[in-house]
């Protein structure tokens, strides 16, 4: 068939030995760049390599682009893999990549399940690769016992957020009556860490009653129908709602709308999504907690890149380096303006280099 | 009750049906009631206007997407694409009228072309399952997650903020008290409801959930049957993308996430079997009265958030108990 087309290109005969010869050297010449593409790899820069959970949500997709930008400040090459929730496709994909470079490349996941990150570090450690696992990991599973392949676990500690939220909220409800508050998953790490500041902070103020606590799951859907249904059994005894994620607090101020009281009810959310800040800005929310995760695409990699290339040892870093919460950003109405012209409208710049810079103390089990 | 002409369709209008069966076919209305009057005497705020316009704002989308779901189980198919359509809908339609992220502003036109979407997706879901001959489980499935990429591929992972007065108004406008995107979703009812009663169509959809070989035999177009279905309920999928795009006032590739489970729980419990053939639309619309009015009495009442899913997951397995007529079964895979 293909020799048929030749012959007819070329309006004369092929014999079967110059077709053979001229198939060879079209393979020669297809496999010639490939070999300097990856001699290019082995001496030049390892290929970096984010795996999320999906890039349906706006938080990871921030992540994405911040990996983007750090590939890019380096010159390496940039991949991205997605779990879509499934922890097998997860450990799978990084397997394969692992195959495909060689081992070498630097790995920041956010593991899917904390039971994941043990795979997914081991494999790395097996083909030479180094990794940083962010959120998720078993509390026995350390950094220092991978040497040096396992470079970091960052996290974010749930607690003094919650905290401050829940601060924010009663300080703009004038410091009493009653709110309600919307959960994350009930097993989820960061769920319950962010419970636990909104109790203690409600410890803390007496004159402030919680009406009721429920999950809605991390689902807008969700969000909406509880706050429908809170409306109904408290009517205007509600004066503010916490919310464990900017999703769920975007829809409760929708359910505050079809009831006429948006922008009357103060909202609070966490995770500095875009919308989230708009809200703030245009009076809906009161606050809500940016993780920066451009930082953690970008810097995840930016802190296994360092290591991989010999910028700094991980095995001689204090443990403080190698499990460590980041540092939020408390985003306000007075400063949700500066926060939204530095980091939504235009690309945050941050300096790759700096990579302790938002050390935030050792992670506690 | 209408099932009785529905059912004849299938029966020819034959022997009267024995008292149980009719007993079981009413059970719906019944525990929708008791529901009603249980949790009205724990908390009374439950029988306030407020609370039920609240209640409906929270129907209204099961509501459409159980109307598509209710006529592709009649037929005795599934169909797994709900949030897949649902999704591509609320996406598409976000990105058409007055937005925050592009300068469009296409207005009633963004609706149509939604609902050609859904139409689209539906007409593909069809033929694929009757040309290829791939079990509808299968094809929706597929679809599903087709539409769910494809929407994400147009929002790369963000949601578009929808500030047109008119999706935003089916939400937040009202009309005697209730929003305007109620007053739609009872429209489609009556669509459904007509369409199931009084056309062709409807009638040949029970005649292929009944027994589709006998209605092959009898010289009904099962293929450009199932077609036609598919491709309607396509567009009830895309009238609730709609809606739930009004109702958050966004539009993200997130937002039809667990609507499948409470469509087909819906369905389910308002006695359409999913065997084919029985039921309708008419007990879809109780049917998400059941699953909403439960929902909406459990945080009412109290219930723990941890015995809630429980909860709904038992009432499945309930209604599904409740409705199968036993003695015409001899095999359950």
């Amino acid at each position: 068939m293909v020799k048929k087309l030749i012959d007819h290109a070329m309006n004369r005969r092929v014999g079967r030995r110059d077709f053979l010869k001229g198939a060879a050297a079209a393979g020669a010449v297809g496999a010639f760049p490939a070999i300097i593409t990856r001699s290019a790899f082995a001496s030049e820069h390892p290929t970096v390599v984010n795996s999320i959970r999906s890039l349906s949500n706006p938080y990871h997709a921030t992540w994405n682009a911040g990996g983007a930008a750090f590939a890019n400040s380096v010159g390496a090459d940039y991949v991205t893999l997605v779990t879509e929730g499934n922890s097998e496709k997860g450990i799978a994909d990084i397997k394969a990549i692992l195959a495909k470079t060689g081992g070498n490349c630097v790995v920041n996941v956010d593991p899917n399940d904390a039971p994941d990150a043990r795979p997914i570090v081991e494999a790395c450690k097996d083909a030479g690769a180094y990794v940083v696992t962010q959120w998720n990991k078993p509390a026995d599973l350390h950094p220092w016992d991978y040497d040096p392949n396992y470079v970091a676990h960052i996290s974010f500690d749930g607690v003094p957020y919650g905290k401050a939220m829940a601060e924010t909220l009663i300080k703009a409800m004038g410091g009493k009556g009653g709110i309600v508050a919307l959960g994350g998953i009930e097993s989820n790490t960061p769920a319950i860490a962010r419970k636990a500041g909104l109790m203690q902070a409600l410890e803390a103020n007496p004159d402030v009653e919680l009406l009721d606590f429920q999950v809605a799951n991390w689902s807008e859907t969700e969000a909406l129908e509880k706050t429908n249904a809170w409306l109904t059994q408290f009517g205007d005894q509600i004066s503010g709602i916490w919310a464990a994620n900017d999703g769920m607090a975007l829809a409760a101020v929708e359910a505050l709308r079809a009831d006429g009281r948006a922008g009357t009810v103060p909202v609070t959310g966490i995770d500095g999504i875009q919308l989230a800040v708009e809200a703030i800005l245009n009076g809906e929310m009161a606050g809500t907690v940016a993780w920066d995760p451009f930082w953690q695409g970008g810097m995840g990699l930016s802190i296994g890149y360092h290591a991989k290339t010999g910028g700094f040892d991980p095995t001689t870093e204090p443990k403080d380096h190698r499990e460590f919460y980041g540092k939020g950003v408390i985003i306000t109405a007075d400063s949700a303006q500066s926060y939204f012209d530095n980091n939504i409208a235009a690309e945050p710049t941050l300096d790759w280099n700096d990579i302790w810079g938002r050390v935030n103390g050792q992670i506690v089990y | 009750m209408s099932l009785d002409t529905s059912a004849s369709a299938t029966d020819s209008g034959a022997t009267p049906r024995p008292r149980r069966w009719r007993i079981a076919s009413w059970a719906p209305v019944i525990v929708l009631v008791a529901l009603c009057i249980i949790i009205g005497l724990i908390n009374p705020n439950f029988f306030s206007f407020g609370n039920f316009v609240r209640m409906s704002q929270t129907a209204m989308i099961p509501l459409v997407l159980g109307l598509g779901a209710t006529f592709i189980i009649l037929m005795g198919s599934i169909d797994l694409s709900v949030e897949g359509i649902l999704t591509l809908g609320a996406v598409i339609l976000s990105m058409l009228v007055l937005n925050g992220a592009n300068a469009n502003d296409l207005g009633i036109f963004g609706i149509f072309i939604v609902l050609a979407v859904g139409a689209s997706v539906g007409f593909i879901n069809g033929v694929i399952h009757v040309r290829l001959k791939v079990p509808s489980f299968m094809t929706t499935l597929g679809v599903w997650f087709i539409g769910v990429g494809v929407a994400n591929a147009l929002l790369g992972g963000m949601a578009t903020r929808i500030n047109s007065p008119m999706i935003r108004g089916l939400a937040i406008d009202r009309f005697l008290g209730f929003p305007w995107g109620v007053w739609l979703a009872l429209l489609c009812f009556v669509i459904a409801l007509v369409i199931q009663n009084y056309t062709r169509l409807g009638r040949y959809i029970y005649a292929l959930g009944g027994g589709e070989e006998l209605a092959e035999l009898s010289g009904i177009p099962v293929g450009r049957v199932r077609i036609m279905t598919f491709t309607l309920a396509g567009i009830f999928y895309a009238v609730g993308g709609i809606l739930a795009a009004a109702q958050l006032g966004l539009g993200n590739a997130q937002i039809g996430n667990g609507r499948l489970f409470t469509t087909i729980t819906a369905v389910v419990v308002g006695g359409t079997a999913l065997t084919g053939g029985r039921g309708g639309v008419h007990q879809t619309l109780i049917g998400v009265l059941i699953v909403v009015v439960l929902n909406n009495g459990m945080v009412l009442m109290g219930v723990k958030p941890s015995v809630q899913i429980g909860v709904q997951g038992l009432m499945i397995i309930a209604a599904v108990a409740l409705s199968i007529d036993r003695k015409l079964i001899r095999i359950v895979k």
